[in-house]
């Protein structure tokens, strides 16, 4: 399953007047929640050792907005795509347009391969009509793969290169 | 040919559409496409497909500088916007101007004119063509009070930014004048990010009838006819057709000069429609607005004249003259379309995006669908409902009703609801068969179906 489908997912079952989705599809499985409302062991083994990620929305419990009305669900979930670098995330296109490894021409590139990056890092430009925006990392680490060339066009979402992250910072969420 | 690669800036139905025509051109066709559009039947069949943003439409779909960026980079040299998304945006088409590419629609002066209603009324009364009875811009609630007794209740008070059926509100006496006045401002700031309003004439027996029109850079003009559109949801067009009935051809005539009158003056380049409001109690038609894209519901037209209008578009950005002259322009036979959407219409109209487990069409030698679904398709939430669009032709009206009567019973969508139910009731009522209807008609078969569902 992509991550476009989990989104489409995700969307639909917000829409939807339902609370709970369990999907299993072969060795895959994906709990949504709305409510936080997880049925315990109820399906058997099930939760821990699901494989992806596993978005549950708790909505404001007790206020009286409609249910449509929660927020957005949106998958965490970045590192698809990771090629062959094992462990790595992608950084990913934030927009269509052309892409640049320098500041201008003949500088020195953003970023090398095996080079360290912090979160704020910006890695590369891309240009849309004349205007350029900076491309952050998004995730401490270190480079382990270059996906694209100066002056590339780019499309949305497209993997532009693979970090190998560092090891597990303090202030994030241990893994489910 | 000058255009040799077209980016397709639209999704669904339309977007396959227009890759068929660039192909039946020998012009190679991008679909820019929202994450969301991935895996849809455009991003498939185009030549290539790039994604332009997120599946949300105003960081996609919407994006003026996505879609330029998408077309200089995949070395397109035109843009087709399709309808709605910006199609009837002017700075598209001056961005398009502005990097060198074709925009395979009107020029961007036409594109603004006609979209400010008032601009648009303004204009077309000095072509000596009827507007429909009415007041300028209306400044502030003592001045609505003044002009809306003028022009008598109930009285339609619109958006001069609105269009197509949005920013509208009937007013039926001078108790809800204060609080639709002040609705529909807000609500045209906030659609359209202007609340200029003005008031029309409401006509109770009416029509809608618009006339296809096309112009080419060397001024060239011709109508294509005219259609009927009366039949409307929520302003919304749900079964068209091809020519008019029950309107006498000296009338037919006179709305159809009316309209290349408009497209002359304007110096009209590309497919456009002009649209207007027939009143049936006076026999009379007046200017409503024009359209300055290719519509939904060409198809009728391209049935009952054989021309192709998506690629007339193509032809005419490329700088070619119109391929057939007034003179040339044969009608034949009768066509009615009907528009298959994701809704239920036994739960009043609720969307229903879903997976369509079974998608089985239709089809025969005068049956066409134009459509972007397939078994297995997943109709994403982001987007209008519009799965389909089933089209019959006969060689009269009566026979064109019967293969659409058949054509309803022999489409099969499982997964999710569609409005097909309720086509098929429509179908099947005398007054449609009978083509008594008028712009009103549709809602009150709304609340017949639902009581006999």
């Amino acid at each position: 399953m992509t991550e476009d489908e989990v989104l489409q997912i995700l969307n639909l079952i917000e829409k939807s007047s339902f609370d709970f989705l369990q999907l299993e599809l072969g060795d895959l499985k994906l709990m949504v929640s709305k409510s936080g409302y997880i049925p315990g062991t109820a399906a058997g083994s099930g939760i821990a050792a699901a494989p992806v990620a596993r978005p549950v929305m708790s909505s404001t419990a007790e206020t009286k907005e409609p249910v449509a009305q929660a927020k957005p669900a949106r998958a965490e979930a970045k590192p698809i795509d990771t090629g062959v670098v094992e462990g790595a995330v992608a950084i990913t296109a934030p927009m269509v347009g052309t892409f640049y490894t320098a500041p201008e021409p003949g500088a020195a590139p953003f970023v090398q391969l095996g080079g360290r990056v912090d979160e704020d890092a910006t890695v590369g430009l891309i240009e849309v009509m004349k205007v350029f925006n900076a491309v952050k990392s998004g995730a401490p680490g270190v480079i382990a793969k270059i996906c694209v060339e100066n002056g590339q066009f780019v499309e949305y979402g497209q993997t532009l290169f693979l970090v190998r992250p560092e090891v597990v910072l303090d202030n994030e969420d241990p893994p489910e | 040919m000058s255009i040799t690669r077209v980016l397709v800036a639209n999704r669904g139905e339309i977007a396959v559409r227009i890759i068929k025509a660039c192909r039946a051109l020998g012009i190679e066709s991008v679909a820019a496409v929202s994450q969301a559009d991935k895996e849809s039947l455009p991003a498939r069949t185009a030549d290539r497909a790039v994604c332009i943003g997120p599946p949300r439409s105003a960081d996609s779909y919407l994006k003026i500088e996505s879609i330029i960026a998408a077309a200089l980079g995949t070395g397109s040299n035109a843009v087709h916007p399709g309808y709605g998304f910006l199609a009837e945006k002017p700075e598209l088409a001056e961005a398009c101007a502005k990097h060198g590419l074709t925009f395979i629609g009107p020029r961007p002066e036409n594109i603004r004119q006609m979209g400010n209603k008032l601009l648009a009324r303004a204009a077309v009364s000095e072509f000596g063509i009827p507007v429909v009875p009415g007041s300028k811009k209306v400044k502030n609630l003592a001045e609505a009070s003044r002009i809306a007794q003028e022009i008598g209740f109930p009285v339609l008070c619109k958006a001069a930014a609105g269009g197509g059926g949005r920013g509208i509100k009937i007013v039926a006496d001078p108790k809800q004048l204060r609080e639709a006045f002040e609705t529909a401002a807000a609500e045209a700031r906030a659609a359209f990010g202007d609340d200029t309003l003005y008031f029309e004439r409401y006509i109770p027996n009416a029509r809608h009838i618009e006339v296809q029109v096309l112009g080419d850079r060397f001024g060239n003009v011709i109508h294509v006819g005219e259609r009927d559109c009366s039949l409307q949801r929520r302003y919304q067009k749900v079964i068209e057709e091809a020519p008019a009935p029950r309107l006498s051809e000296a009338l037919r005539e006179e709305i159809r000069q009316a309209a290349a009158t408009v497209a002359r003056n304007l110096h009209y380049e590309n497919a456009g429609t002009v649209e207007f409001i027939v009143d049936q109690d006076r026999g009379a038609f007046y200017f409503l607005e024009v359209n300055t894209r290719i519509q939904v519901e060409h198809p009728v037209t391209e049935m009952i004249t054989g021309i192709d209008l998506v690629q007339e578009q193509i032809r005419i950005a490329d700088g070619q003259p119109l391929s057939l002259s007034q003179s040339e322009v044969r009608f034949s036979g009768h066509a009615i379309e009907c528009r298959i959407t994701a809704e239920s219409p036994s739960h009043g109209f609720r969307p229903c995006p879903g997976s369509i487990v079974d998608w089985r069409p239709p089809e025969g030698p005068s049956v066409r669908v134009d459509s972007h679904c397939f078994s297995g398709y997943v109709v994403p939430p982001f987007y209008d409902s519009l799965l389909a669009k089933l089209i019959t032709r006969g060689d009269d009206r009566s026979e064109a009703v019967e293969r659409m009567r058949l054509a309803l019973e022999n489409f099969t969508v499982r997964g999710v609801d569609t409005v097909i139910p309720f086509l098929r009731f429509l179908l099947h009522h005398p007054d449609y068969t009978a083509g008594k209807v008028n712009t009103r008609w549709l809602e009150a078969q709304v609340e017949q179906f639902s009581h006999c569902a």
